[in-house]
């Protein structure tokens, strides 16, 4: 068997230098994706780049009308202390995460790059438009969540870059992150949606997971709800119009049949759950 | 109770009936329990099994040449060298040639079937090794549904000529067609897994000079027994030990060949080996549960007088017959559950299918009959128009007419069906839930709600002995030694219980002994919810013969006759009728004793207890996407007298969780290949307790004559009631939408599918 080196960054910089001198290591952050790769056999370190012990990773800060989140961010990060009231959709995700062992562990950047069509921070970061700052050794570049998420599992990470932070905006309105799952905890999402609402912007954005290979954004959904609210009241949109959202929603997801649900299913529960997170962003709505 | 219990002359408030704390707790939540993973074992060897991937094929060639030549490793084995013949069928039930071997040999019959085993220094040499063992499998066409496995061509044991492994026909099927009503419906009482927390885990070594083994066990004789008979070995040369263990629920219950495999590499090796599987290797290679398609035929008239019941089922046995071939004989028995219907007939066929093989799993057969004839019993409730309540009171066998003969010949002991029924009805307020179940009806409401209604009864304790012994020691505390192995029942809470109050001495003097076959002569299996009702009453028996000695040796320390003596169970000492100041404590007759006192009970009970009960579940559904909440579960259970009631509630508690995940989220499913496709706990979605209501829950005791506790089983009970109230539960909130039946698990996907097709 061959050696293989196991290198603990303290920065971002040693960890850049060490992805240079080791093309081809597998970033290890909180362990929770790839420590289940590793046991079921699909994952083979070669050369491990340990990010969790890299201060500038970790915590969140906010620059003016965007929030910076570390990639180290973990789920218990996200859901406590000024977060949730920034960023609801992100803290609501974050709650419905595994068990409170796989919240203090697992990491947003690792949910990112593992890029899983039921990763559930993923819906939110797309409806959020998120960007990805990524560096390297070579330098720094910023992504589009929907540029950087590119396929099941696949995304635009170069080999000797990581992903250093998400930005997301702090918007003005409410927002929702529901889920569907087998259970109630513990359990990959069937179905999930993201919506928040921007009333500066005059839109509504929805983000959802599981049912394509990327996380999706519905667009004549939102095209179609942002013309039915009076953004000068914020009054609720009628029931007509919340149930064309709710079709178009639907309309739009891409979803397989597997293990976990059917594709029938899983368009007509993202209808249910965008009308529902709608009804909740503006309550007093007729269902 | 303390008259039940108590022998002439003797008085004190007894501690029983208490809901004392469980003793065992304080180790277990300090982390000091002793579990087989973490018994110190210097120098063990780790063992691998490599596992078939593919669900039923002929072997080629294995090659294990790789696996050799890897750092560490010390042995590989496939069935040609293992050194082991091939285990024979249960009890000659099931045709020979059904045997197991315990490495594959020429073909394999499910994913997860054992085809070698590697022994190496570490556990990762051993799992890198394993994977470089490459077996050429030819694949065969797999045998999964279980028409096609008894009508089809496609066979697991040519030589066999068929799929069957077991039958019972009946000779002249009865004729329906006289009837008022008949109702008939097709029933598949879906396959689960036991899921124990702590997995199969087994280390075994040559100590002292002995062939001992570490177990996680529900019988530490038993499991000697299994052992040894199969290595050809006498049980003596065997020592088991079993100590804490992390969950059973009647998977544990067989001793698989795994673990035989395990000793017997001990043996040929002469090293101490130890292997703990991994959940995937639990969730595959281990047993499931149930599993059976179930075809009822029920009939009476139109005013609720049931009259005949026909029950019609195929066991999936899986690869090869064990106890799950027989499961369905327990159904049968209990096949007309509670009520007293004068005509009933069962027939089952027990097929082998290239699947997991099934065994036991908490109530064994018993939530198969319940979940039939409660789902029956609301079919025809449904059909004449009468409210199922009613129904099922109408077709009770009043408390006069036991001991109650059903009509396949099994004999309840004691039982009041009525009572536990109004009990449930009134503690869930029956009449106003069906009441706001008409408003969300009437108002159309996205969020129907739903009441499931089951009076069951059960099987337990089947009868049989336990080992007993109750013993004083020099320093005047008592040693308690017992045959049973605690599985998570808190034996020795309750059996220390039982002692104290027998004798007289605090809780705190007595230790419970168990689970080392040399120190304990014999022991029976823990299952059946037969614990309390035989240990515990052979507890009681042999603490009565201590008595009796001590009561000997306390004449001749106060010069007194023996028969004048009584004892003081206040004080724990003897004296003589009326004069209480010329005493002797338990601790000086100890301290006079030359030797020990020893009590001995062979307590046998003469037949089985039949505990019963009524659950009433209310649920929520959401038309909308078919998710379902368990709002309350109403249980009225009762098993007789009760010895501890916290832990008592606490089986019940369990019991009806895992209830509720087979009615709503649990099913062990495979593909069309027939590779299982619920082999982690992320796709195999065992319960948590975010999907619980809190219980409402309560005892009546209605004591069984068979032992002199009084008691029956708990063990099983709770899963038995809330597994058929839940699903009922679920049913009845779709009615409006003309659904008269749902199988389990009622996942979202299957409701909202049921509700697409009702064209709601
Ligand atoms: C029991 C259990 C329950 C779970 N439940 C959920 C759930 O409910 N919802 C959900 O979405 N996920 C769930 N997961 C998956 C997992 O916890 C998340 O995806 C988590 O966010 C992964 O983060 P991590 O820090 O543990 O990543 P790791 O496992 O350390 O890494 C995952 C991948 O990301 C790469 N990586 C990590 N950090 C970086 C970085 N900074 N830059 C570039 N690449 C990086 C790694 O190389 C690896 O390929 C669950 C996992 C388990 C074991």
């Amino acid at each position: 068997m061959e050696a293989m080196s196991v290198t603990f960054a303290r920065t971002v910089d040693d960890a850049c230098a060490a992805l240079a001198e080791h093309p081809g290591a597998l970033l290890l952050a909180g362990g929770t994706d790839l420590m289940v790769g590793v046991n079921r056999g699909q994952v083979r370190f070669a050369d491990v780049v340990v990010l969790d012990r890299v201060d500038e990773l970790r915590g969140w800060r906010r620059e003016g009308d965007e929030i910076v989140l570390g990639a180290g961010l973990t789920y218990a990060e996200m859901g406590r202390g000024e977060l949730p009231a920034l960023v609801p959709a992100l803290a609501q995700a974050s709650r419905t995460v595994g068990s409170p062992q796989i919240r203090n562990a697992g990491t947003l950047g690792g949910n990112v790059a593992t890029s899983s069509p039921a990763g559930d921070t993923l819906p939110v970061l797309a409806a959020l438009d998120a960007t990805i700052d990524l560096r390297s050794a070579q330098g720094a570049r910023r992504l589009a969540i929907g540029e950087f998420v590119t396929g099941v599992k696949q995304n635009a990470l170069e080999p000797g870059e990581l992903i250093e932070a998400v930005r997301v905006p702090v918007l003005d309105g409410p927002q929702e992150f529901l889920k569907v799952g087998t259970r109630n905890a513990m359990v990959i999402s069937v179905v999930s949606l993201a919506l928040v609402v921007d009333r500066s912007g005059r839109n509504v954005r929805v983000g959802l997971g599981s049912v394509s290979p990327v996380p999706l954004r519905p667009a004549d959904a939102e095209a179609h709800i942002a013309g039915c609210i009076d953004w000068d009241t914020g009054s609720a949109p009628d029931a007509a119009a919340v149930h064309r959202f709710a079709a178009l929603v639907a309309g739009a997801a891409r979803p397989i049949d597997d293990h976990r649900g059917t594709a029938a299913y899983r368009s007509h529960a993202v209808g249910v759950l965008a009308r529902r997170a709608l009804l909740r962003a503006f309550p007093g709505g007729a269902s | 109770m303390s008259e039940q219990l108590g022998q002439p002359g003797i008085t004190s408030t007894s501690i029983l009936g208490n809901p004392v704390l469980r003793r065992e707790d304080d180790t277990l939540v300090r982390g000091q329990g002793r579990f087989v993973g973490n018994v110190p074992l210097e120098g063990a060897l780790h063992v691998q099994f490599v596992r078939s991937t593919a669900a039923h094929g002929t072997i080629g060639s294995i090659e294990v040449d790789d696996a050799l030549a890897m750092p560490g490793v010390v042995a590989v084995y496939t069935a040609a060298d293992l050194g082991l013949d091939d285990r024979p069928v249960l009890m000659g039930f099931y045709p020979a040639e059904m045997a197991r071997p315990f490495l594959a040999r020429d073909r394999v019959r499910f994913v997860g079937e054992p085809i070698a085993v590697v022994v190496a220094e570490t556990q990762y040499q051993a799992a890198d090794a394993a994977e470089t063992v490459w077996a050429d499998i030819e694949p065969l066409p797999p045998v999964l549904g279980l028409s096609d496995a008894l009508d089809g061509e496609n066979l697991l044991f040519p030589d066999v000529g068929h799929n069957v492994a077991f039958r019972n026909s009946v000779e002249d099927p009865f004729d329906f067609s006289g009837y008022e009503v008949v109702v008939t419906e097709n029933i598949v009482n879906s396959r689960v897994a036991a899921v124990s927390i702590e997995p199969r885990v087994v280390a075994a070594g040559i100590e002292d000079g002995r062939l001992t083994c570490w177990a996680s066990s529900q019988g530490a004789h038993n499991f000697r027994k299994a052992v040894t008979d199969l290595l050809g070995i006498e049980g003596e040369d065997l020592r088991v030990f079993v100590q804490d263990i992390g969950g059973g629920f009647g998977a544990k219950g067989v001793t698989s060949e795994e673990e035989v495999m395990v000793v017997h590499l001990a043996r040929k090796l002469g090293r101490t080996v130890r292997w703990t599987e991994t959940r995937t290797e639990n969730l595959t290679g281990h047993v499931h549960g149930r599993a059976q398609e179930q075809k009822v035929t029920i009939a009476g008239t139109s005013d609720g007088d049931i009259q005949a019941y026909r029950l019609d089922m195929l066991q999936d046995c899986g690869a090869y017959p064990r106890f799950g071939a027989f499961l369905p004989e327990f159904t049968r028995q209990m096949a007309s559950g509670v009520y007293d219907i004068e005509r009933v007939e069962v027939e089952y066929t027990s097929v082998v299918t290239t699947t997991t093989p099934v065994c036991a799993y908490r109530g064994a057969g018993r939530p198969e009959a319940t979940a039939a004839i409660e789902r029956a019993v609301d079919l025809y409730a449904a059909e004449i128009g009468m409210d199922p309540a009613e129904v099922r009171r109408r077709n009770l066998p009043a408390s006069s007419a036991f001991p109650f003969t059903n009509a396949t010949g099994t004999v309840y002991d004691s039982g009041e069906y009525e009572m536990v029924l109004d009990a449930a009805l009134e503690a869930s307020d029956y009449t106003g839930l069906r009441a706001e179940q008409q408003r969300r009806r009437d108002a159309g409401d996205n969020r129907q709600m739903g009441i499931g209604i089951c009076v069951y009864v059960e099987i337990t304790g089947f009868g049989g002995s336990e080992y007993g012994e109750v013993s004083l020691q020099a320093d005047g505390t008592v040693l308690a030694v017992t045959g049973s192995t605690p599985i998570g029942t808190g034996h020795l809470t309750t059996w220390a219980m039982i002692v104290a109050d027998r004798l007289g001495v605090p809780l705190e003097a007595v230790t419970v002994f168990h689970g080392d076959t040399d120190r304990v002569p014999s022991g029976q299996l823990t299952g059946g919810s037969r614990s309390v009702q035989i240990a515990g009453s052979s507890m009681g028996d042999a603490a009565d013969k201590l008595v009796d000695l001590a009561r000997d040796a306390a004449a001749d320390l106060l010069e007194a006759a023996p028969d004048d003596l009584v004892l003081d169970r206040g004080r724990g000492a003897f004296h003589v009728a009326g004069t209480p100041s010329a005493s002797r404590s338990w601790a000086e007759i100890a301290s006079e004793a030359a030797e020990p006192l020893v009590g001995l009970s062979d307590f046998v009970q003469a037949g089985a207890t039949f505990p019963f009960g009524a659950h009433i579940a209310v649920v929520e559904v959401d038309t909308e996407t078919g998710q379902t909440t368990v709002e309350r579960i109403v249980a009225v259970d009762d098993a007789g007298v009760i010895v501890n009631p916290l832990l008592a509630a606490g089986q019940v508690h369990g019991g009806l969780a895992q209830g509720i995940a087979q009615a709503l989220l649990e099913e062990v499913r495979f593909d069309e290949d027939g590779n299982p496709q619920t082999s982690n706990l992320a796709d195999y979605p065992a319960i948590s307790m975010m999907e619980v209501p809190s219980y409402e829950r309560s005892f009546t005791e209605t004591p069984t004559p068979l032992n002199p506790l009084g008691a029956k089983g708990i063990g099983e009970a709770g899963s038995i009631g809330s597994t058929a109230a839940v699903q009922s539960a679920v049913v009845d909130a779709l009615a409006p939408f003309g659904i008269r039946h749902l199988d389990m698990p009622l996942t979202p996907e299957r409701i909202w599918s049921a509700l697409q097709a009702s064209g709601a």
